[in-house]
């Protein structure tokens, strides 16, 4: 009996701190596309869903790197 | 025949036979042609599959030289160092119609080399632009911009813009968190409260503690900041407010919390402190939403004087900053200019609208010899002056300062939810540590008194009356947008309430603001298609009312191009088709043509000569607005005081006067009479709305309680007023005077409810008799109750 009490908080324990953690996720992805400045401009990030494909994503990750070099090639002091 | 074809870049339809034919393609112009082989050459040619059938604008356009976006005054006004140390600018651009629009635009930046980040918001056109100086240049990047069919102006963009928007940002993070916090507490919740009545274990009930405990925490600390620093702000100037409230309010519950759940005893409050937060937080946004910032005004009237003049230097004329013009120098104003300093005219002549300063709305010829003031408008004169005053001296800087101190000290009406939260704040941290004493000498039980203590802060929370304001008055808001009146800030609506004096200027308040011709005479039959196209080729008012008034009430439309055309400053206009001569204008120009009339009346009076024989006078008039005096009626009723002020002399103001109805008439006023008498009738305990629309009554508009401003106004009153009506009709006028009313009756039923639900609930705290269930009910509530109650004002005036 004692036994099935523990085994009872168990498996509580372990459904809410999982459902918590994978709400915590979206919210914290939620909260980076927001400081990131994703829904400055509801047009665009509505538009983004509609036209985004394989290229926008490649030019995505481009414009990063080059961002990347030039803040190291040209870093003023 | 031929067919329409749409160009292959615009998507524009043209004639089959007009276009530019090119294998399959078609083009309106080279202009076009030459883009879409660009975006070929570029491979970005998916444009035109995002764009579809979007018709763009043509791209012949003529613009100016891009290399002076190079020149260093450009950078020190524009650019900006970010904090990697790379240059950005703020660009609006023009020409945006789509979301392709935007694609293409950013992407043919972030192709160019050297540019680092390019930003298109598709609302506004505001583009931001990050790039490295050393490789590309600004007028490189214009010029990609054009090449590509559209075009960029730099704009100013305000550091307190900037900061309300990051202001605003964390606010959304903060609501994000608290929101999502709270709503999984309360899903917890349930089971807490099931439990409570059916029965739980210990060890389950120490789970879901510990549960709702990780989600309090970021909302109290994360969410939570900004009452700790409001409860520090108030803590400093010795005032008990809302936000010491919730900040003791929500730590001591959280501490107590923590302490039931560690000694695994009683019932923890976690998910009050997270509803708590959010309720009050949401509040809190609302009000942040709707605030108006008084440096952003005085930054946007700064921007609005010109910082250049054209200065006449050793024969050439070359441009300097006005900072920088000394006393002796010879400045130069052509016409539509405004004059920027004070000095004495040396050549040249021609009228003036000084209007912004004398509030006169007749034009005043000036000629050599005589002086010109800063902030007047060239009408028609083209005129060489010499500087008598410096800009940090002259007339126009005086009033920029005048206004900005009018706008620091103008008078604060402090809002009605903020004296009551005071008060209330210290009376419920006083009652509950009087509760705490008392339950401690009762039963000499600290936890159970500390228990009770503390439900008397939970069940006090002051959700309904943080949400009673900003709700009421976002509904105000509201109501307002839908009726063409916008209110800059919430508490317009409560201080526009409290009114009892409205003072109005007469000059597009009251009256129209434009001369329009009351009365026609025809002494000659003739063709008025050439009086059409004479007053139609003028700038001046005069003019202008009588192309309106034929445009009105005939269809003799067509324009015809004379052979001579000169406009006389000061006398009207003068032309000729073949060998017929016509002259229009006042009765200076019939006396220096030596042309006799005889004909008196009161108003304005435009004659028209044909062959040096007057065929036609029109007698024009500053017509006074539709329903004015209905409304000076209805105001009088709600026991308000009317006053009308003026620039113009007695006699116009006592003829408009009565039209409408009004006893108190201030005529021949200045601007800084005006304000005087605001801030006159502020000094004997008097809550003044100032109604006005020109440059002539900003010194008065800032200075009132609450300033109304005409959506047809000059560009720096629409940024100084309060209240901007939108169709400059007195019908908005008195909404908005109904809806303040309306908003502000709101706000007390709203703090009622919430007083009354305190009322009947502490006293059963701090008898002891709150669960926790009956405490989160109560609280949501009382918080729906205010809500709700906003809700149906909103829907009984959006049936009338």
């Amino acid at each position: 009996m004692e036994q099935g009490v523990d085994m009872d908080s168990w498996v509580i324990a372990m459904m809410l701190g999982a459902s918590l953690l994978l709400g915590a996720t979206a919210l914290v992805a939620f909260l980076w596309a927001i400081k990131n400045g994703q829904f400055d401009d509801e047009e665009k990030f509505l538009n983004a869903a509609k036209f985004d494909g394989e290229d926008e994503l490649n030019d995505a990750i481009k414009k990063e790197q080059k961002k990347e070099n030039l803040k190291k090639s040209y870093r003023p002091e | 025949m031929s067919s329409k074809v749409a160009c292959s870049h615009c998507h524009i339809k043209f004639d089959e036979s007009v276009m530019i034919k090119e294998e399959e393609h078609y083009f309106c112009c080279s202009g076009c042609k030459g883009v879409f082989h660009l975006l070929q050459d570029r491979g970005l040619n998916s444009f035109y599959d995002k764009s579809k059938d979007i018709e763009l604008s043509m791209q012949n356009q003529n613009l100016e030289d891009s290399s002076t976006f190079d020149s260093q005054s450009f950078y020190d006004k524009f650019v900006k160092t970010n904090s990697d140390g790379f240059c950005e600018v703020s660009l609006i651009i023009e020409g945006i119609h789509c979301s392709a629009c935007v694609w293409l635009n950013e992407k043919v930046l972030h192709k160019m080399d050297g540019i680092i980040d390019a930003n298109i918001n598709f609302t506004n056109n505001k583009a931001t632009i990050v790039w490295v100086d050393d490789i590309v240049k600004l007028s490189a990047i214009i010029d990609t911009i054009r090449s590509i069919g559209y075009n960029a102006f730099a704009y100013d963009s305000l550091a307190q813009e900037l900061h309300a928007n990051k202001e605003r940002k964390s606010y959304y993070l903060k609501m994000a968190v608290a929101i999502f916090a709270s709503m999984n507490t309360m899903w917890i919740a349930v089971a807490q409260y099931a439990g409570y009545f059916s029965g739980i274990t210990q060890d389950i009930k120490t789970i879901l503690n510990i549960a709702e405990g990780i989600l309090a925490t970021p909302v109290l600390f994360y969410s939570g900041w900004v009452f700790f620093r409001g409860a520090y702000y108030g803590y400093k100037n010795r005032v008990v407010n809302m936000d010491m409230l919730v900040a003791t309010g929500a730590t001591l519950t959280y501490m107590y919390s923590l302490y039931i759940t560690i000694s695994q005893r009683g019932e923890a409050y976690f998910d009050s402190v997270s509803m708590i937060i959010t309720f009050v937080l949401i509040g809190k946004f609302l009000e942040v939403l709707s605030k108006k910032n008084a440096a952003d005004t005085l930054d946007k009237i700064a921007n609005s004087i010109p910082s250049e003049v054209k200065i006449l230097k050793e024969n050439r004329i070359i441009t300097m900053k006005l900072d920088d013009v000394s006393i002796g120098d010879i400045v130069i104003v052509s016409s539509g200019e405004r004059v920027l300093l004070d000095g004495e005219i040396i050549k040249g002549s021609g009228s003036f609208d000084e209007s912004n300063l004398t509030g006169e709305s007749e034009h005043i010829y000036k000629s050599a010899g005589m002086s010109v003031i800063s902030g007047t408008l060239s009408v028609d004169a083209d005129i060489y002056f010499r500087a008598t005053k410096d800009f940090k001296h002259s007339t126009l800087s005086n009033i920029v300062k005048l206004l900005e101190s009018a706008i620091n000290k103008k008078p604060k009406i402090q809002q009605m939810a903020n004296r009551l939260s005071e008060h209330f704040s210290s009376i419920i941290l006083g009652l509950s540590l009087l509760t705490f004493f008392l339950w401690w000498l009762w039963t000499n039980n600290f936890e159970t008194s500390l228990m009770v203590a503390i439900s008397v802060i939970i069940i006090a929370c002051p959700c309904a009356l943080a949400l009673a304001t900003p709700v009421a008055t976002l509904v105000g808001l509201g109501l307002g947008a839908s009726r063409g009146v916008l209110f800059k800030e919430a508490a317009g609506l409560e201080i526009m309430a409290k009114t009892d004096t409205l003072v109005l200027d007469k000059t597009g308040t009251i009256t129209v603001g434009k001369p329009e011709v009351v009365k026609e005479h025809i002494l000659e039959e003739f063709d008025k298609t050439l009086l059409y196209s004479l007053a139609l080729s003028s700038k001046h008012p005069v003019a202008k009312g009588v192309a309106n008034y034929l445009k009105n009430s005939d269809e003799n439309s067509c324009d015809i191009v004379f052979d001579e055309f000169s406009q006389l400053p000061a006398l009207g206009l003068k032309a000729k088709l073949g060998n017929i001569e016509l002259l229009g204008g006042n009765k200076k120009l019939l006396d220096e043509n030596k042309i006799e009339i005889d004909f008196l009346t009161q108003g304005t009076l435009f004659y028209f000569a044909i062959d040096k024989r007057v065929v036609a006078i029109y007698e024009l008039e500053d017509r006074v607005k539709d329903g004015v005096k209905e409304f000076i009626k209805s105001i009088k009723k709600m026991n308000i005081d009317v006053v009308m002020l003026t620039g113009d002399n007695q006699n116009i103001a006592n003829r408009v006067a009565q039209k409408v109805g009004i006893k108190n008439i201030l005529s021949e006023q200045t601007p800084q009479s005006k304000a005087e008498y605001i801030n006159r009738l502020s000094s004997e305990k008097k809550t003044v709305v100032m109604v006005g629309d020109g440059i002539n009554d900003i010194l008065a508009l800032a200075s009132a309680d609450i300033g109304i401003v005409m959506g047809s106004g000059s560009d720096i009153a629409v940024e100084v007023g309060d209240v901007v009506l939108l169709n400059s009709s007195i019908k908005s006028l008195e909404d908005a005077f109904k809806i303040s009313r309306t908003t502000f009756g709101l706000i007390k039923q709203n703090l009622g409810i919430s007083l009354i639900y305190n009322a009947l609930t502490i006293p059963l705290a701090m008898a002891g008799y709150v669960i926790p269930l009956v405490a989160a009910i109560s609280m949501s509530a009382s918080s729906l109750l205010v809500v709700g109650n906003s809700m149906r004002i909103r829907y009984k005036w959006n049936r009338e």
